[in-house]
């Protein structure tokens, strides 16, 4: 089979398994961890087809560019299909054990795969037009899946998701309108070279930073994502937190640096920036007050989308190898959050099933019952403050490395900030959770829940922060002009 | 000519008028039942809208799907609703005009942007050069079809999959209730309308290769039959009664396009590269399959799935 063919097979193979799925609902689950497990060796194979091979473009159908559309991927693209498939692949092993029993699971399954489809077809998208349509399948999919907590919360919770999510990409619809109308193209590649600077750029843009900056819950747009990704089930809030914002925020950098590169000005950047710093600062803040584990790790999730937007003014005046270097660094905190917080929330589904609930005032003993998940939570936790090695850890390094020699010192303070107010709240977790209690009954917790988000919390920090170097040399495979 | 082309012209602003003002009204007005009448009738000028900018394919689809059953959906809401008081919309004074003042400025913004470029656009491209240039060698002869079911194939594969998540989000929201009173005038409606419906659903989609039509606009022609026959009492409004037929016909469509797409992948075409001399018949595979799951999905969501029940 020839390379290009790794492209089709990671947007494909969870499809399937979604059709599957839903006709063969007694062995969902099966078809589930299997379609997943297969994804992720698919992806494996596009990183190394991409690695080996070059940036691979692929014009569906056989028409031209322009006419058809096409798939695009280099070493971010394949990058983030990993990072997804991985996040997908655990989440997928660890939600067998936890739908066991439950209605919900013969619903779970087919919604479950069409988000990964989702995620995936939205990575690899060639065309802006085909983007919208992964918008639209993973807002729907996303807010069904957070309509599954089926307590009345998240039926709420999961329709304001939903709202939202339409809000954003009826923002981006207009946007291609306007560009589509300019330059009678869809494909990002050709947009990226016609575009000129008039009024219309510049409405395209804004247009679509807002919508994406919806999705994404950048500051103050955030008001949506803590009820719903902590009202979802736990594989679900996993997914939403690591994945499903972190895919508009790709679009940003895509759109950001390569289609829009012509428009987008420091002064916008550091607007992006400053929202990012409060982000940053509230983000925390309401982590440290929030008294539900779940809430907050979503109070944290807006946190440290904040800190990925933070790069975006230094990455606009840096150039050549420094330029590099701080990308990947942004590139690596992404990873980083995307594994540690899943692992944040398989672990709080554990404590959940346990304990009934997760107010963290009351965790006293968890270390005694539950010592491999607290070690989870405790890993998952080295990685949001930053601490080394975890990946976050180099992230920051190259951020703050930046900010020094830019002179843009302001950045540091928030960094600083965000950094003490992480440490508080991952240690008032895990100071509650190592309260004694005088006589704790081991439960009978399934491994298959507890490996899963071992597994991820350990890429979290270790991984990453030890196999860093390779990341650099995956995302130097990029195209010569834009792609998207 | 030009007294014919100044009443078009007249006629045209008469159309945006009114759209505008339904629009306005459908979203001020803070009685449900009204705002959703409005907001039928919007749906319909909209569809007369379409017709004037010669998009007849996009009209078609706005009248079946955006009125027609955009509409029996929202009735269905707002009579599984009627328990509840009916004057919950939120419409304090700071939010509407808070959201007046930021479509103001939206609204501003695209004109801004588009008033900015429209003077050169006709030198720089003609819409559809490169559709009508590959017409030949896309198995059909509509334009519109050749997009949607060749050209930008992978767009309608997704959106036929976006219509799946939709359906079984629907499911996820809990159990049905049965919310429809059967009225003896719809079954004897049922049994004149119902095989029409079904033989115009067959003949759109059959157009839909050389004129407007297609797999959407078919299935929500059969959509309307599966509601009307859910109003006239048919626990199951024609769907087949084994419920792993139903999902098999929910993912007839996205399941059959994708394995179209991954055969011809392996059979050394690449992805959806139909070959030129048989395009047509793939396309037609497609498109009837999708048919049925379109008019399956939307007649589900219209039911809010099979009651427990009734389904004994």
């Amino acid at each position: 089979m020839n390379e290009a063919a790794s492209v089709v097979w990671v947007i494909s193979l969870p499809l399937l398994g979604a059709l599957l799925a839903t006709v063969w609902r007694q062995r969902a689950a099966t078809i589930g961890w299997i379609s997943s497990a297969l994804t992720a060796g698919c992806a494996v194979w596009l990183l190394w087809v991409v690695q080996h091979a070059g940036v691979q473009q692929l014009a569906l159908g056989g028409w031209e560019i322009g006419l058809g559309i096409s798939l695009y991927a280099d070493g971010l693209a394949a990058v983030m299909v990993l990072m997804s498939s991985l996040v997908v692949l655990g989440c997928s092993v660890y939600a067998r054990q936890y739908f066991r029993a439950q209605r919900q699971h013969e619903l779970f399954w087919p919604l479950w795969l069409l988000l990964a489809t989702a995620l995936n077809a939205l990575f690899l998208a060639g065309d802006l037009f085909n983007v919208y349509v992964t918008l639209e399948l993973l807002g729907i999919s996303a807010s069904a899946l957070t309509a599954l907590g089926a307590k009345r919360a998240a039926l709420r919770a999961a329709l304001r998701y939903l709202v939202v999510g339409l809000l954003g990409s009826m923002l981006y619809l207009m946007a291609i309108t306007l560009l589509y109308a300019a330059y009678g193209t869809l494909n990002a590649v050709q947009i990226a070279e016609a575009l000129q600077v008039n009024p219309l750029g510049w409405a395209a843009l804004l247009l679509m930073l807002a919508g994406l900056a919806l999705k994404m819950a950048l500051f103050p747009l955030h008001f949506w994502l803590p009820p719903a990704h902590s009202n979802a089930p736990a594989p679900v809030s996993a997914a939403l937190s690591a994945l499903v914002v972190k895919a508009a925020f790709y679009l940003v950098v895509r759109l950001w640096f390569e289609v829009f590169a012509p428009l987008t000005t420091p002064l916008l950047a550091n607007v992006l920036g400053a929202l990012g710093a409060m982000a940053v600062l509230w983000g925390s803040w309401s982590a440290l007050r929030a008294e539900r584990l779940k809430l907050l790790a979503a109070y944290s999730s807006v946190a440290q989308l904040g800190y990925l937007v933070m790069f975006f003014p230094l990455l606009m005046v840096l150039e050549g190898e420094a330029r590099h270097w701080l990308f990947g660094a942004m590139v690596l905190f992404a990873l980083s959050h995307a594994f540690a917080k899943s692992a944040l929330f398989l672990a709080a589904g554990i404590l959940m099933q346990y304990a009934g609930h997760d107010r963290i005032r009351e965790l006293s003993g968890t270390t005694q019952a539950l010592p491999l998940t607290t070690f989870v939570i405790a890993l998952a936790g080295i990685a949001l403050v930053g601490l080394p090695p975890s990946g976050a850890f180099l992230g920051k390094w190259y951020l703050l490395d930046a900010a020094f020699k830019t002179g843009q010192w302001w950045w540091v303070l928030v960094l600083v900030a965000g950094s003490l107010l992480a440490t508080a709240y991952v240690f008032r977790l895990l100071g509650h959770a190592f309260g004694h209690l005088p006589a704790v009954k081991r439960p009978i917790v399934a491994a298959t829940q507890e490996m899963p988000a071992l597994a991820l919390a350990l890429l979290a920090t270790f991984g990453l922060g030890l196999g860093a170097m390779s990341l650099w040399s995956w995302l130097a495979h990029t195209g010569t002009g834009a792609g998207l | 000519m030009n007294l014919l082309d100044g009443l078009w012209g007249i006629l045209d602003l008469l159309l945006v008028a009114v759209l505008l003002l339904l629009a306005m009204a459908a979203v001020l007005s803070s009685d449900r039942r009204r705002s959703m009448m409005l907001f039928i009738v919007f749906g319909l000028v909209l569809a007369l809208v379409w017709a004037r900018l010669h998009a007849p394919d996009i009209a078609l689809a706005e009248a079946a799907i955006g009125a027609g059953l955009g509409g029996a959906l929202l009735m269905a809401t707002l009579r599984r609703d009627t328990h509840q008081q009916t004057d919950q919309f939120p419409q304090h004074p700071v939010v509407l005009w808070g959201a007046g003042v930021l479509v103001m400025v939206l609204g501003t913004m695209i004109a801004w942007g588009l008033f900015s470029v429209l003077p050169t656009v006709e030198q720089t491209w003609r819409k559809g050069a490169a559709v009508d240039a590959h017409l030949a060698f896309s198995g059909v002869s509509h334009p519109v079809t050749a997009v949607l079911l060749n050209f930008r194939a992978w767009d309608t594969l997704l959106e036929l999959a976006v219509l799946l998540a939709a359906i079984l989000g629907i499911r996820a929201l809990g159990y049905v209730r049965s919310a429809y009173v059967t009225e003896a005038a719809f079954s004897q409606l049922a049994v004149w309308l119902v095989p029409l419906l079904i033989l115009m659903a067959g003949y759109v989609l059959w157009a839909g290769a050389h004129s407007p039509g297609g797999a959407f606009q078919a299935g929500a022609l059969l959509a309307g039959a599966g509601i009307l026959l859910r109003l006239a009492g048919y626990s199951h409004a024609g769907l087949p009664t084994t419920r792993w037929l139903v999902r098999l016909g929910l993912v007839a469509g996205t399941g059959v396009f994708l394995l179209v797409g991954l055969g011809l992948l392996g059979w050394g075409q690449g992805f959806l590269h139909y070959p030129v001399a048989y395009a047509k018949w793939w396309i037609l595979l497609i498109e009837m399959l999708a048919t049925v799951s379109i008019g399956m999905t939307l007649t589900l969501a219209f039911m809010g799935g099979i009651p427990q029940k009734e389904a004994a």
